[in-house]
């Protein structure tokens, strides 16, 4: 068993070298270890001899998992002991890199966001979980029941390195009340981009009558931010347009990508004032108080928008949820999913790889749903009933959701330089959005500087 | 003047306790006991010297040197150490990356404005405070408070009182008919704010050298201008300002060391943005390094920095020297 001590041992280490790097470069930089290809089981545990395991996940909800979660998979396997750490969003990706070439990793559970895979795959650091695990896998652990696109998110060059365990869409999210207001009717999955550009003026309402908008049409990502190219990508899919093309050149730098990024542009004139800064937090708070009629935006956050009283000032009869507007293609939705991946150095392969199989098991993923309102990858979760009702109309989204992506590609690229594209679509989004370049000027500097990022990796 | 009387004896005085005329009159003679004596104290000196030196190498001289070499090198992500060497590709790949030169360009125009704004409100409150009046003490211990908020917070803090539709800043503006104001969403705005909010943070610093500068001024000299007939601002800019010169410097190149590697601001207010506004180059070596890892050529940005950072401190202290000699 892994004592504490020990895997302190190696986080320190590591910190100090980061620390005295970060002096200079700002970066941190991880002692070299040696490589070890071969998974060690380690058991499940006894009464006796209990094992424990580490997990690395976001601090968004590495809290909620370690307080209900731990608990739950614990009345099944009292003897695995399942430590949780939460780190920021933005640490976190640097942190697994860190911790996969760290000789003596300290987690033995890898949490990563949907286009990190292949990055942390390509480290070597990964276990193949049907390959060095599969002896490990559970007779009746359903690989076919999964939807592709979530699954696809955890596989990389023909090989399973993680399982879905919180997916993730970004979907269109509508308050009812203000769509009456306005006199508008309530959207449907078959709403066209148009038909939405169309009524968004009407959304924007004096709704206390004082003279001044007090409530408008949208909220979603318009600050530089990695994140905030997804609302033109997906716009820029459901119209059959796709960043990369097969041999990984830029393919956004196109009409409809100068349409799709045009159109982003765009939902700023319907937003609430200082909207362009906009990142995750704004636009949830704004929808929240009920102050925009639209939300492009995560899925996960429906329970905390429409239905916990302590975080909204909405009810669940006043929230609508489905996929984002239609284009020539299909509607829209992009793929979000957290996956999580064994370290391929972890003693304690086999508990670890036995949390992970129940959590996105059937049994697993249908209480994670119903108890924690986290979105479901498995077909067999989305055709069941709920348990609360509140997840009906949203088991629909997302599956409608799931057909969209598949119908469309609607994920980022899916290369080791994934968050590197992602910061410069980032970059020349923000451009655009500011209006220090137009959406062709943007389009052509981000696929100029794409190619040459791509061409320096050999691509 | 103050500053060389004090200055004048530690010269002499850093090559040994006993001075040179004591040194002199110990110079060893050939296979003498001069010479063990001059061993043992060399000896004790290094003795002494030891830890802070293994120190100063493990966390200033190895990573400096690590970052070098990694800017030679392509790193390979697998094992996190440098997997051969690139030559200058590096450094070619940074020169040509116009998104790194907008950065210098951007970290230009924010040094510009912060620091002169933040020596001129610094000097000009440290004056204000070492005039007596009531409540001087508790307005000077509040100046310190921004000192110790967290960068990263001070950045977020100010996120949100900038805010157009619900920040504090143009809900006041908003009572005298002025705004919204998108302060962090407009180019411009935005680095006026970034450069707001760094020198809400700073200027006490300032304040504080500036006002230990001016409470160090000789009062026979402002007091023979007085007798002389010398009015306030005959005083200030023929005796105060020349005698402080060397202060002013001196917390000028402290300030500079401080803004030059800003970004913990940069990165919790606007990130960069909008666009490549605010996009200073320690924020841009970070996103490089930690975001895209490309640690090689965030390496190489970084030795240039470290680069261009020792010539102008140089050049700064230099400047200093000049104008302690001067007056």
């Amino acid at each position: 068993m892994r004592s504490f001590p020990r895997a302190m041992r190696g986080t320190t280490r590591r910190a100090v070298l980061a620390g005295g790097l970060a002096a200079v470069l700002t970066a941190s930089l991880a002692a070299c270890g040696s490589s070890d290809d071969e998974v060690t089981g380690g058991g499940v545990g006894t009464a006796e001899k209990p094992v424990s395991i580490r997990m690395i996940a976001n601090d968004a909800f590495a809290r909620q998992w370690q307080d209900q979660m731990v608990p739950e998979f614990n009345k099944l396997y009292p003897n695995i002991k399942v430590t949780i750490d939460g780190v920021p969003y933005g640490d976190l990706l640097a942190k697994e890199m860190l911790e996969l070439t760290a000789p003596d990793p300290t987690y033995d559970l890898i949490v990563a966001d949907d286009p990190w895979i292949p990055q942390l795959a390509k480290t070597g650091g990964l276990a193949d979980l049907k390959g060095d695990l599969g002896k490990f896998t559970k007779a009746d652990y359903d690989w076919d029941d999964f939807n592709t696109g979530p699954l696809a998110a955890g596989e990389w060059q023909g090989k399973q390195y993680s399982v879905p365990v919180r997916s993730n869409e970004l979907l269109m999210f509508y308050n009812k009340t203000l769509y009456a207001k306005a006199g508008l009717p309530e959207p449907t999955p078959k709403l066209t981009w148009q038909q939405y550009l169309e009524q968004a003026p009407k959304l924007v309402q004096d709704t206390n009558k004082d003279g001044k908008p007090d409530a408008w049409a949208v909220g979603t990502y318009f600050t530089k931010d990695p994140l905030t190219p997804t609302i033109w990508q997906t716009i820029l899919n459901s119209n059959g347009g796709q960043l990369l093309d097969g041999d990984n050149k830029p393919a956004f730098n196109t009409p409809a990508g100068v349409a799709a990024l045009q159109t982003h542009i765009d939902l700023l004139k319907y937003a609430p004032p200082g909207a362009a800064t906009y990142q995750f937090n704004e636009p949830l708070e704004a929808f929240r108080q009920g102050k925009t009629a639209t939300m492009f935006m995560w899925g996960s956050v429906y329970k905390g928008t429409a239905v916990d009283p302590k975080t909204t000032t909405l009810k669940p009869e006043q929230v609508g949820i489905q996929v984002m507007p239609v284009g020539s293609l299909s509607a829209g939705a992009h793929r979000g999913m957290w996956t999580a991946a064994v370290a391929k150095k972890s003693k304690q392969a086999e508990a670890s790889w036995t949390l992970l199989q129940w959590l996105s098991s059937k049994q697993g993923e249908q209480w994670q749903s119903n108890t924690l309102g986290v979105f479901p990858a498995r077909k067999s979760t989305l055709s069941s009933t709920p348990q609360q009702e509140w997840l009906v109309p949203v088991f629909k989204a997302i599956a409608d959701g799931y057909v969209a992506i598949d119908a469309g590609k609607m994920w980022r690229p899916k290369l080791p330089e994934s968050d590197a594209i992602q910061q410069i679509l980032a970059t020349q989004t923000s451009r655009a959005m500011s209006g220090q370049a137009t959406a062709e000027q943007a389009l052509q500097t981000a696929a100029d500087e794409v190619s040459k990022l791509l061409k320096s990796k050999g691509y | 003047m103050t500053t060389n009387t004090q200055t004048a004896p530690a010269r002499g005085g850093t090559s040994s306790p006993a001075g040179p005329g004591d040194r002199r009159s110990r110079r060893p003679r050939a296979g003498g006991p001069g010479l063990r004596h001059r061993w043992r104290d060399l000896a004790s000196r290094w003795v002494f010297l030891a830890p802070a030196l293994v120190i100063l190498a493990a966390v200033l001289a190895y990573p400096l040197f690590y970052t070098v070499w990694i800017s030679f090198s392509e790193l390979d992500l697998a094992t996190f150490t440098p997997a051969r060497s690139v030559g200058w590709m590096n450094y070619r790949t940074v020169l040509e990356d116009p998104g790194f030169l907008n950065s210098l360009k951007v970290t230009g125009v924010y040094l510009a404005l912060a620091l002169p704004l933040q020596m001129l409100l610094g000097f000009g409150i440290a004056f204000l405070l070492n005039v007596e009046w009531r409540g001087r003490g508790v307005l000077r211990a509040l100046f310190l408070i921004p000192m110790v908020v967290v960068p990263v917070v001070a950045g977020g803090v100010w996120k949100m009182l900038l805010d157009p539709l619900w920040g504090f800043v143009n809900y006041v503006l908003g009572l005298v008919g002025i705004g919204p104001v998108n302060w962090l969403s407009d180019p411009t705005l935005a680095m006026v704010s970034l450069v707001l909010i760094d020198t809400w943070r700073w200027t006490p610093f300032v304040v504080l050298i500036a006002s230990a500068g001016i409470m160090s001024l000789p009062g026979d000299v402002l007091e023979a201008a007085r007798v002389d007939g010398a009015g306030w601002w005959a005083t200030l800019r023929k005796i105060v300002l020349p005698l402080l010169a060397p202060v002013i410097l001196a917390a000028f190149i402290v300030r500079w060391l401080g803004a030059v590697k800003m970004f913990d601001i940069a990165l919790a207010a606007t990130k960069g943005g909008p666009g490549q506004a605010t996009d200073v180059v320690n924020l841009y070596i970070y996103e490089k390094a930690f975001r895209s890892l490309e640690f090689g050529t965030a390496s190489s940005m970084a030795t240039m920095v470290l680069a261009i950072t020792m010539v102008l401190t140089f050049l700064f202290l230099r400047l200093n020297r000049y104008l302690e000699k001067r007056w």
